[in-house]
């Protein structure tokens, strides 16, 4: 797949060609859940570790945390940006813009240095990352998203499209849900894009559990807080709610709560509580 | 000829005491009237003249001087009428002015007697200049009588008045005494009528439990302002003091309530978004006058839409929330008002207000959602201890007959958790900080490791790390425990928003 056509008048920060490999673009919502992160971030760190190149467009959300989890794992990734090479945007990512021009990755526009960000040509990007890549994953996406625009140009390049699916509640995965049933691969893991690229799988743990080489501490099931079984990681649980349903004391439900986001096993989300994904999302609340 | 009278001039929240002096000597005949007068006190000469000569009494056609003492205070308003009007009469009669006397009022050109703003301070400040009768107009006797050590007589005329004076018919003396222990106020927002939303109604408790300011985050709709007016009921009625601490700003205002001035009711101000920095805090021409935030002293602010407020007067919230007063310095002079409120504070998460709720899609981009909520956060809500998500009701439950907790039962909590903290320390828990914590929120060894933990892993600030112990000391006291537990701590950590917190 090495003789993909290379786009026309690129500008091109840090490395440059790509490397040889294979190139996946991992894209999705700007503001995700808690699972859709985690998902883009071990997804995007375990394809980095089996040298696959990590595209994505730098935006909040799924896009950034693909970045990061490829970087964390070690690996190289490139951003396609919807402005000038040299106008980063937002510009609350010109660290990560920084780390990954540092780790021998690259930035990539197809528009005049000095563009500003502009409504109409993020879709017009999001078509040049469909023409870079082997493979679109599209990890969460609300309908209307423009990570749907990808996967729509990749279809019209014949490239595959994969998707991750979430709950059937969650509106941010109702674009995926719409890939999927249009014919999509479906990922719960590294292993199915890399036998989507036609790749070895047996270089992979066990998709069932988490991969070792994340180094994520983590606790057993056992000993852990029941409350937990009533959480998910997508849909926010309102703390009234949980109380009601638990027959729990408010307070009694806001302080276990406040000792398992303690532990790292739950974070606050859209205005109530969501359970972190085992091995995956970051600790902090903060961007 | 010489007579004089006494009357007074309120000056921020206190009155100062004027005489006024009257000279009558020979020469063209003229009205001259001195002693920093501003406009509307100039006009008092048309006022008095007409007054006099209409209460059949005798207006000198002499070269007339009233000098209004002391010349450096600046004197508003028409409450010095009947002072100048009593005290031309006296010299034109040439009688003895009577010592200790003080009157306060606004003549009407046929005679009679008219309300003054500020009678309460004005009354204050003549007590403590030793003087020992005011006559006021009958509208304000009630006002005037909150104070103790002076003989109110209400007047209705000024012709009365003169009578009085002159040895006719005596103007009964005021008997009324409308101090009263407090009573219980009620309050017409009720806690059984909001439906569902638990934890927030334990964030209003805990609110009134410690006396904290609260943040409330949630779509339109969703009862934010039904909570805060339920607030004022859950705190006990003010005390002697604190009422005539209010009445005071309210006086000033002319906002007082003539036959009963006295209230025991905590204030409950909800000014709009588009109020000025002025209208907040305090301010006009000439002297300062109390704003918003005075009118709230000993009750309870709502800033609804917080976020739509300017970004300049919720900054100048920040030294009276601290001081619990707040200062205005202008070219006429600086006063200083109380403003001790407990500050309620509501608003959208987002701009269009639905971000995180379960019926509607929120249509806010990121960057929108990042610019409004940095907004809010800085220097104000660091000093908000308390701060919830409050949800949309879902329909099956509104419309449903009242089955929650009703006030008066919260209030007993409340009221139990209040007197701890006053027994003990002698103020609620949000006025503890730095050794004041330390000293009456004194940490158990595993509660203050949890603290610490939280605080090193989850990038708690030193403002959040004390919020959080404030509350939890509050928590205990609700709990009726002397100690202050980790489950007070982990319950207090849940009292902060997802993306604002400090």
């Amino acid at each position: 797949m090495s003789s993909l056509p290379e786009l026309e008048g690129l500008r091109v920060r840090g490395r440059w060609p790509l490397p040889p490999g294979h190139r996946v673009a991992v894209v999705g919502a700007r503001r995700p859940t808690p699972y859709g992160e985690a998902v883009a971030e071990r997804l995007a760190g375990d394809l980095a570790q089996l040298g696959v190149l990590v595209l994505s467009g730098l935006a909040l959300g799924i896009d950034g945390a693909a970045h990061r989890g490829a970087l964390a794992a070690g690996g190289c990734t490139a951003a396609v940006l919807g402005t000038g090479v040299d106008v980063i945007y937002p510009r609350s990512h010109s660290g990560l813009a920084e780390q990954i021009l540092a780790q021998g990755g690259c930035l990539i526009s197809q528009f005049p240095d000095r563009t500003p960000p502009q409504r109409a040509n993020f879709p017009r990007r999001n078509g040049t990352i469909a023409g870079l890549v082997d493979i679109v994953v599209v990890v969460e996406a609300g309908l209307g998203s423009g990570a749907l625009i990808t996967a729509e140009a990749a279809l019209s390049l014949g490239k595959p499209v994969l998707a991750v699916p979430g709950s059937v509640f969650s509106p941010l995965s109702v674009g995926c849900h719409q890939l999927l049933r249009d014919g999509a691969g479906l990922v719960q893991n590294a292993r199915d894009v890399v036998a989507e690229l036609g790749g070895d799988l047996a270089v992979l743990d066990d998709p069932l559990q988490p991969p070792a080489s994340l180094g994520l501490e983590r606790q057993s099931e056992l000993g852990r807080d029941p409350l937990l079984a009533y959480l998910s990681d997508s849909l926010p649980a309102e703390v009234g709610h949980l109380a009601a349903r638990l027959q729990l004391p408010l307070s009694e439900t806001i302080a276990r709560l406040s000792r398992l986001e303690l532990e790292g096993a739950v974070r606050r989300w859209g205005g109530g509580y969501v359970r972190l994904p085992r091995g995956g999302g970051r600790p902090s609340a903060r961007r | 000829m010489l007579a004089r009278a006494f009357a007074a001039q309120v000056q921020g929240l206190a009155g100062r005491p004027v005489e006024v002096q009257v000279d009558m000597s020979t020469g063209a005949v003229a009205f001259f009237l001195v002693g920093l007068a501003s406009g509307s006190v100039r006009e008092a000469k048309e006022r008095v003249r007409s007054a006099i000569r209409n209460s059949g009494l005798p207006f000198p056609q002499r070269r007339l001087t009233v000098n209004l003492a002391p010349a450096e205070l600046r004197k508003d308003g028409a409450g010095l009428d009947l002072a100048i009007a009593v005290a031309i009469c006296l010299a034109a009669l040439g009688k003895p002015s009577q010592a200790g006397l003080a009157f306060i009022g606004e003549v009407a050109l046929e005679g009679s007697l008219r309300h003054v703003d500020g009678v309460l301070v004005l009354a204050e400040g003549l007590r403590r200049a030793g003087l020992e009768k005011l006559f006021v107009a009958e509208v304000d006797a009630a006002e005037a009588a909150l104070i103790e050590g002076l003989e109110i007589y209400p007047c209705r005329t000024l012709r009365q008045v003169l009578d009085h004076l002159l040895g006719g018919e005596a103007i009964p003396r005021y008997q009324g005494r409308p101090l009263a222990v407090a009573a219980a106020v009620e309050c017409p927002w009720d806690l059984s009528e909001v439906q569902g939303q638990e934890a927030a109604r334990r964030a209003v408790e805990v609110a009134a439990a410690g006396g904290h300011h609260l943040l409330m985050t949630g779509p339109p709709g969703a009862g934010k302002t039904m909570l805060a007016r339920c607030l004022p009921g859950l705190l006990p009625p003010l005390d002697l003091p604190d009422a005539l601490e209010l009445a005071r700003v309210r006086s000033v205002l002319g906002e007082l309530e003539g036959t009963s001035p006295l209230s025991w009711e905590r204030p409950f101000r909800a000014p709009h978004h588009s109020i000025s920095t002025a209208g907040l805090l305090g301010g006009g021409t000439g002297l300062p006058r109390p704003g918003e935030i005075s009118r709230a002293h000993h009750g309870v602010l709502f800033l609804d839409e917080l976020a739509e407020f300017p970004a300049a007067s919720l900054q100048s919230l920040r030294q009276p929330l601290e001081d619990g007063r707040v200062t205005l310095i202008r070219s006429a002079g600086a006063v200083t008002y109380p403003a001790r409120f407990q500050l309620v504070a509501a608003t959208n998460p987002c701009p269009c207000g639905y971000l995180g709720d379960s019926g509607r899609p929120c249509r806010c981009g990121p960057g929108a959602i990042q610019s409004y909520q940095r907004s809010l956060s800085g220097p104000l809500l660091d000093r908000i201890d308390l701060q919830v998500t409050v949800h949309r009701t879902p329909p099956h439950l509104l419309g449903r007959p009242a089955e929650a907790e009703p006030s008066v039962l919260v209030r007993e909590r409340v009221f139990g958790a209040r007197r701890l903290q006053l027994d003990r320390q002698g103020c609620l828990n949000s006025a503890l900080a730095g050794a004041s914590l330390r000293r009456w929120a004194e940490l158990e060894p595993g509660s203050r490791n949890l603290l610490q933990r939280w605080s090193a892993e989850r990038t708690l600030s030193a403002r959040g790390f004390h919020r959080a112990w404030r509350i939890a000391r509050t928590l205990a006291d609700l709990a009726g425990d002397g100690r202050i537990r980790s489950g007070h701590i982990l319950e207090a950590l849940g009292y902060r928003l997802d993306e604002l917190a400090a």
